[in-house]
């Protein structure tokens, strides 16, 4: 929210950071801190992919054509579906439509439950197929970066719990909802990482 | 009939642009030229998501410089990567 509280009294932006020169936060500064470890992290990983890539080329050719594209897909509609319910939980709180918001972060919730279920089985489906972490540099590579991801999604999927629980204790209302948000930009940053991940690991070959 | 929305129709693009990023990878071999082309989709899917469902458009223009250099830079690699 603009002149929220928490991103006046957080100096640790310089000023031309601020809301008053660059424009509204959405959330809070405390999760683009996070936000912003997190890509990081991520970035750590995509580094070390197309490294990995570069002297490997062979497996990580080969690595693709092993796993189960269809999950892959399908995973990642499920994450870009459930991005646009976070959008309209928010589109909903900003008219006080509060049952209509929760209905829509119980639908976020279901598809980060679905997108982890699925990932378990792609998981146990490599296991039948005899690939594991230590199979090759490839699959060292896609087991790093999924499973972290994987826990994001983990925690991701409880914090829509509490959001959920908070919205309906009246935490939030169209004029209050920075708590809401700030859990919005979390989760698509966690759909970003995935449009990354998916064509890198499942579809390049 | 309720008329589609604009996050609907964002939404429909994304998933139009998954499914051809995943034909393209399994029906052709990986060229420069599916690499690139992946790698600006994958750019499009990261600069919708960030102006239209993180609502960055307007947004603090920072974080919307940092969020959307990400996709710049990582997409790039992905085409430097097809000429190794």
């Amino acid at each position: 929210m603009k002149n929220n509280p928490i991103n006046r009294s957080l100096g640790i932006f310089p000023k031309s950071w601020s809301e008053e020169y660059a424009g509204r936060i959405p959330g809070n500064i405390p999760i683009w801190v996070g936000i912003l470890s997190e890509l990081t992290e991520f970035g750590i990983f995509f580094v070390a992919y197309f490294i990995a890539k570069f002297y490997y080329p062979e497996v990580f050719t080969q690595g693709p054509q092993s796993l189960h594209t269809s999950l892959g897909v399908t995973n990642t509609i499920i994450l870009l579906t459930s991005s646009y319910f976070m959008a309209k939980a928010m589109a909903n709180i900003r008219v006080d439509n509060k049952p209509k918001c929760e209905r829509y972060l119980w639908l976020a919730f279901f598809c980060g439950c679905l997108y982890l279920i699925i990932k378990t089985w792609e998981f146990y489906w490599n296991d039948l197929q005899g690939f594991g972490p230590s199979t090759s540099e490839f699959f060292t590579v896609y087991y790093y970066m999924t499973f972290n991801h994987f826990l994001h999604v983990g925690w991701a999927s409880c914090a829509i719990l509490w959001v959920i629980f908070r919205l309906r204790s009246g935490a939030y209302s169209a004029k209050e909802n920075a708590g809401l948000e700030a859990l919005a930009v979390y989760w698509h940053m966690i759909d970003l990482m995935w449009i990354l991940i998916f064509p890198l690991l499942y579809v390049l070959r | 009939m309720k008329s589609i929305g604009k996050l609907e129709y964002y939404l429909l693009a994304l998933i139009a642009i998954t499914l051809f990023n995943t034909f393209l990878g399994e029906q052709f071999t990986s060229t420069a030229l599916v690499s690139v082309l992946i790698a600006l989709t994958v750019t499009y899917k990261g600069f919708t998501v960030i102006d239209h469902f993180m609502e960055l458009k307007g947004a603090n223009r920072n974080l919307r410089f940092l969020m959307k250099l990400y996709f710049v830079i990582f997409p790039s690699l992905i085409i430097v990567s097809a000429f190794y």
